[in-house]
C-alpha cells in the first residue's frame, strides 16, 4: 500500500485490508478483469506446458509419428549450442533486431517531429496515411516489390551506374554484407507511418502553453523541438524502447525467409529461421522448443535489465 | 407334386427375398468423406460421372481439399484416429500417415481371389508396392499406387522429368543441330545470344537459368549425375552394373567439379546472369514465361505454368525441347571417374509406381471391404473408359476404331470448369487406375490417357512444333532422349526416406545450397580454393547420408529380389 504524505490515522491504522477484503471491496474492477486474466492464463501459461518437450527426443519422424518420444535430458540444448551455426543465428538476430529498432525509432520520432510541425493539415493527413497504409501490405509483396527493385538490372541500381556512383552493378541480394541493411531499409519503409501514430498522438498531448512560454522565452522552431516536443514525449519514448528490447530476440521471419538465399544464409538465419530448418520442418519440436525457451529466457533478461536501467536513470518502468 | 411345387415356390420367394434384402444392404447408400492432399476443385452437384457412380455403387463423396500447409493438416487430422476421413490421400507426405497407423492394411481386403483385377493390376510391381512392417515383420500394403503402374510398353511422348532444355527457337536458329554434349549446349547459347542479344521486344535474353530456391534447389545440385549417364536418383550416384550396387555423393567427386567448372566459365561470359542466384521460384517463371530465358536445367513438371502461358501466348518458338547432355570424354579425366563407369544417356527411367501415393482407406472407414469391391469393379474396361475418356459421343468419339477427340473435347479435358461437371477427378486422379495401352477389347492397342493417343498427340500439335520435329525427323518430343532405361530393382533412390539420418542430410543439402552459388559465380584464382573448401565440408556429412543410402539401397534391393 502507497504512503499517501496526507494520510490520516485511520490511513495507518494497525488493521491492514488483507488480500481479499481489498478484492471484494474493488469487485467491480476485479469482475472487469476476469476475462483479460483468463486469457493470459489460457494463451500464455497453459502453453507453457509445452516447454516439456524440449527435454524430449523428437529425433526421427518415424518414431515420432508412431507416439515414440522419450525424454532424453539436455541433449536438445548441448545439441543447440554444439552448433556454430546457432550461434550466427543468434548474431543475425541480434544485428538485425538492434538495426531495426535503431532505424525503427529514429525515422518514427523523426518523421513524427515532421509532421507535427506541419501546419497544412491536407498534406499532413496525406502523408500520414502515405506513410502508413505499407504496413497492411504482406511482407510477400513487400518482399517481391524489394526483389525486383534491388535486382542487378533493377532500378537502384540503373539510378547508381546512371549517377556514376558505381561501375558494375552492385548484387544487393546476393552479399552478406548488404543483407543487414536491406531488411532494415525495407521495415523501416513498411513501418515508418504505423510508428509515427503513437508519437504523433504523445506529441497532441503536450500542453500548448509550453510551446507559448518557449515562443515568448525566444525560442525558435528548432528550440521549441528540442526543449518542448522532445522532453514531452520522452516517457512514450522510454516505455516503446524498453517493450521492444524485450523483442530484441525476435528480429523478424517472414522477410528472412522471403528475401534469403543460399548466397546471404550466413546472415539471413535468424533463430526462427533456425528452428524452422531443423526443429518444426521434420517434426524435431524438441529442438524447436530448446530453442524457444533460450529465446524467451533471454528475452526476459533483457527485459528486466533494461528496465532496472530505466528506474535507475530516474525515467519511466513498465514495472 | 402339388406340395413340392408349393415349397419349391416358397423357397424361390424366399430365396428371392433373401437375394433382394443383401442387394438392399449392399446397395445402402452411404456417404465417403474423402480427403486430398493437395488443392483442389469441388465437383458440382450435377457431375455426369459421379452420378453414375451413386446409381451403380451407391456411393456419394465429401470432399475435402488441401488448404494450407499439408503437415500441419494431416497433423490435426491425426489427433483423432477414431475421425478420420474415409479416403484419406496424405499427398506428398502420406508416410506420415503410415507411420502414425491410419490406415488400413489393404491386403486384409487385396488378394487374388477375391479382387483378381486389383491383384492383377499391382502384381508386376508387387515387390516394391507390398513391403514388411517393421515392427511386425508382416506384408503390408496401405495404398495402391495412383500412377505408374501402366500396360504395354512405356509411352514417352515427351521428357517429364529432369532433362537440360532449350528453346526451340535456338535449335531452329541453328538449323537444327543434334546436341549431346555440355560444350554443344552452351556454345550454341553462346552463338545465338551473340547475334541475337535482344529478343524483338529489346529485351536482352538470358542464356540459362539455375532456380536454387528451397526445395527446388534440384535444378542447382542434381544435373552431374545425368551427364553421367542415369537417370534420377536424387543426389547420390549408384552404380547398377555391379552387384553389390555401389553407391556416393556425386557432388563431392572430382568429376562433378568439370560441371560447375563450365558454369562457372559461362558466368564469367555472362550467359548465366547472378541474379539466378537470389531469385524466387515466381520471378523465375515470370522470366520463363516471357521467353527470354533460352536454357536450363530443370524437371519439366516444374515449369509447367511458364510452359502453359508461352502456348497462351502463342509463342511456340519460346518453348522448350528437353535435351539429354551427358560429359564428353575430354570433360572428365579418366582417371576421376568411378571405377568401370561409362557413359551413357539415361534421363529417362523406367516407368516407377508411384509408391504411397493416391488414397488408402482410413482405420475409422465402417466400409472398407466395399470401398475395395468398388475399386475392383471400377478397374473394368467400362469404367475405367469413363474415366479417362468420358462418355462415347459427348466426350470422345471412334473413328475407323481409333479413339479420338475434337480439338475442342480435349480442351474440354484442361478446362478446370468443365472438369466439374464430367470428370470424377478428385476421386480418380488418387484411385487405382489403369494406363499405358489399352490390353483388351476392340481398342486394344490404343491408349487409356487421351493426352497419350496419336490422334491427340500429333493431330491436336500446333503447326510450329509438327515443323520443329520434321526437321528431326522425329514423331515426338519424346524421340530427343533415348528410349527408357530398365528401372534399377530399388526403384529412384530420391524415394528412400532419410529421416532416420534427418539432420545430417539437411547440413548436406544446406552447404550444398550456401557455396555452390558461390563456386559458379568465383575468380579464376579463387575458384580451385573455393571447391577445395566446399568438397572438405560436405564430404562429412557426405559420407554418412551415402552409406545411409546404400544401405537402403541393399535393402530395398533384397526385398524386391523377394529375399528375407
Amino acid at each position: 500500500m502507497t504512503y499517501d504524505s496526507r494520510g490520516t490515522a485511520r490511513y495507518h491504522s494497525p488493521k491492514k485490508k488483507s488480500f481479499f477484503q481489498r478484492l471484494c471491496s474493488q469487485w467491480q474492477l476485479a469482475l472487469m478483469s476476469v476475462p483479460i486474466f483468463l486469457y493470459v492464463l489460457l494463451f500464455n501459461y497453459a502453453p507453457m506446458w509445452g516447454w516439456i518437450n524440449a527435454f524430449k527426443d523428437y529425433g526421427n519422424r518415424k518414431l515420432v509419428a508412431r507416439g515414440i518420444t522419450p525424454f532424453n535430458g539436455l541433449d536438445n540444448f548441448k545439441w543447440l549450442f554444439s552448433r556454430p551455426d546457432f550461434f550466427v543465428a543468434i548474431r543475425n538476430t541480434l544485428a538485425m533486431s538492434i538495426i531495426n529498432l535503431v532505424f525503427g525509432t529514429v525515422s518514427a520520432v523523426l518523421l513524427a517531429v515532421l509532421l507535427n510541425e506541419v501546419r497544412q493539415k491536407m498534406f499532413k493527413k496525406t502523408v500520414q496515411t502515405v506513410t502508413y497504409l505499407p504496413h497492411f501490405l504482406s511482407m510477400v509483396i513487400v518482399v517481391a516489390m524489394a526483389q525486383n527493385i534491388f535486382a542487378s538490372n533493377g532500378p537502384i541500381n540503373d539510378l547508381l551506374l546512371g549517377l556514376g556512383i558505381v561501375k558494375q552493378p552492385v548484387f544487393w541480394l546476393g552479399e552478406g554484407k548488404h543483407f543487414w541493411w536491406l531488411v532494415g531499409i525495407i521495415n523501416v519503409w513498411k513501418e515508418v507511418g504505423w510508428g509515427t501514430i503513437i508519437y504523433i498522438s504523445a506529441m497532441t498531448a503536450i500542453d500548448p502553453a509550453l510551446y507559448e512560454a518557449a515562443a515568448i522565452d525566444g525560442a525558435g522552431r528548432f528550440q521549441k523541438i528540442l526543449h518542448v516536443t522532445l522532453p514531452g514525449i520522452k516517457s512514450t519514448f522510454v516505455i516503446l524502447l524498453i517493450m521492444n528490447i524485450g523483442h530484441l530476440m525476435e528480429a523478424g521471419f517472414e522477410i528472412q525467409y522471403l528475401l534469403g538465399n543460399g548466397l546471404v544464409a550466413n546472415y539471413s538465419r535468424t533463430i526462427d529461421i533456425f528452428v524452422l530448418e531443423y526443429g518444426t520442418q521434420n517434426m524435431d519440436f524438441g529442438v524447436a522448443t530448446a530453442a524457444g525457451i533460450f529465446k524467451s529466457v533471454v528475452a526476459i533478461i533483457l527485459l528486466v535489465g533494461a528496465n532496472f536501467i530505466s528506474k535507475r536513470l530516474g525515467e519511466e518502468t513498465l514495472v | 407334386m402339388r406340395k413340392l411345387l408349393a415349397v419349391l415356390l416358397t423357397l424361390a420367394l424366399l430365396g428371392t427375398l433373401m437375394v433382394s434384402f443383401a442387394a438392399a444392404e449392399e446397395l445402402e447408400p452411404i456417404t465417403l468423406t474423402v480427403f486430398r492432399g493437395d488443392p483442389g476443385d469441388q465437383p458440382y452437384e450435377d457431375n455426369k460421372i459421379y452420378k453414375k457412380i451413386e446409381e451403380e455403387f451407391g456411393v456419394k463423396f465429401e470432399f475435402e481439399f488441401l488448404a494450407g500447409d499439408l503437415d500441419e493438416t494431416l497433423g490435426l487430422k491425426l489427433q483423432d484416429l477414431d475421425d478420420l476421413p474415409d479416403l484419406f490421400d496424405g499427398g506428398n507426405s502420406a508416410e506420415t500417415l503410415i507411420d502414425a497407423g491410419a490406415l488400413v492394411n489393404l491386403l486384409d481386403y487385396v488378394n487374388p481371389e477375391d479382387t483378381p483385377n486389383l491383384w492383377a493390376h499391382i502384381e508386376p510391381q508387387k515387390n516394391r508396392i507390398i513391403t514388411k512392417d517393421e515392427v511386425t515383420g508382416e506384408d503390408v500394403m496401405y495404398i495402391i499406387p495412383n500412377y505408374g503402374l501402366g500396360e504395354g510398353e512405356q509411352i514417352v511422348n515427351s521428357v517429364g522429368g529432369p532433362a537440360f532444355f532449350i528453346q526451340k527457337q535456338v535449335l531452329a536458329w541453328a538449323g537444327y543441330p543434334e546436341i549431346h554434349t555440355l560444350d554443344e549446349y552452351f556454345d550454341l547459347i553462346e552463338k545465338f545470344i551473340a547475334e541475337n542479344p535482344t529478343n524483338a521486344d529489346g529485351t536482352p535474353y538470358i542464356g540459362f537459368d539455375i532456380l536454387c530456391e528451397g526445395w527446388r534447389h534440384f535444378c542447382l545440385i542434381n544435373p552431374v549425375q545425368h551427364l553421367m549417364g542415369r537417370p534420377n536418383d536424387g543426389e547420390v550416384l549408384v552404380d547398377v552394373t555391379k552387384d553389390d550396387f555401389p553407391t556416393e555423393t556425386f557432388i563431392n567427386q572430382p568429376y562433378a567439379k568439370a560441371y560447375y567448372k563450365k558454369l562457372n566459365e559461362e558466368f564469367k561470359k555472362g550467359i548465366i546472369s547472378q541474379d539466378t542466384f537470389v531469385m524466387s521460384y515466381d520471378q523465375y517463371i515470370a522470366q520463363l514465361s516471357s521467353g527470354i530465358v533460352l536454357g536450363m536445367f530443370d524437371q519439366a513438371w516444374d515449369f509447367g505454368d511458364a510452359t502453359n502461358a508461352l502456348l497462351t501466348d502463342k509463342k511456340y518458338e519460346n518453348t522448350y525441347v528437353a535435351l539429354g547432355l551427358v560429359y564428353d570424354e575430354d570433360d572428365v579425366a579418366a582417371e576421376d571417374m568411378p571405377e568401370g563407369w561409362t557413359i551413357e544417356e539415361h534421363y529417362v527411367n523406367g516407368s516407377l509406381p508411384n509408391l504411397d501415393r493416391g488414397f488408402g482407406i482410413s482405420v475409422s472407414c465402417k466400409c472398407p471391404e466395399r470401398i475395395v469391391a468398388m475399386w475392383e469393379r471400377m478397374l473394368d474396361y467400362d469404367w475405367q473408359m469413363l474415366f479417362n475418356w468420358g462418355v462415347e459421343g459427348e466426350d470422345y468419339s471412334v473413328e475407323d476404331g481409333r479413339l479420338t477427340m475434337t480439338a475442342e473435347q480435349y480442351a474440354n479435358t484442361q478446362d478446370i470448369e468443365w472438369q466439374r461437371h464430367n470428370k470424377a477427378r478428385a476421386f480418380f486422379e488418387s484411385s487405382p487406375k489403369r494406363q499405358g495401352y489399352i490390353m483388351e477389347g476392340e481398342f486394344a492397342g490404343q491408349c487409356w490417357e487421351p493426352g497419350n493417343q496419336d490422334e491427340i498427340v500429333f493431330g491436336l500439335m500446333n503447326d510450329y512444333d509438327k515443323d520443329f520435329l520434321s526437321h528431326y525427323g522425329y514423331s515426338k518430343f519424346g524421340d530427343f532422349v533415348n528410349p527408357p532405361i530398365e528401372l534399377a530393382p530399388y526403384g529412384e533412390a530420391w524415394q528412400i526416406d532419410k529421416a532416420d539420418i534427418q539432420k545430417d542430410y539437411d547440413d548436406y543439402l544446406r552447404i550444398q545450397d550456401e557455396q555452390l552459388p558461390g563456386i559458379i559465380m568465383a575468380s579464376d584464382d579463387e575458384f580451385d580454393a573455393k571447391w577445395d573448401t566446399f568438397v572438405n565440408d560436405i564430404t562429412p556429412s557426405a559420407d554418412i547420408y551415402a552409406n545411409f543410402m546404400h544401405e537402403q539401397i541393399l535393402k530395398l534391393v533384397a526385398a524386391y529380389y523377394g529375399e528375407e
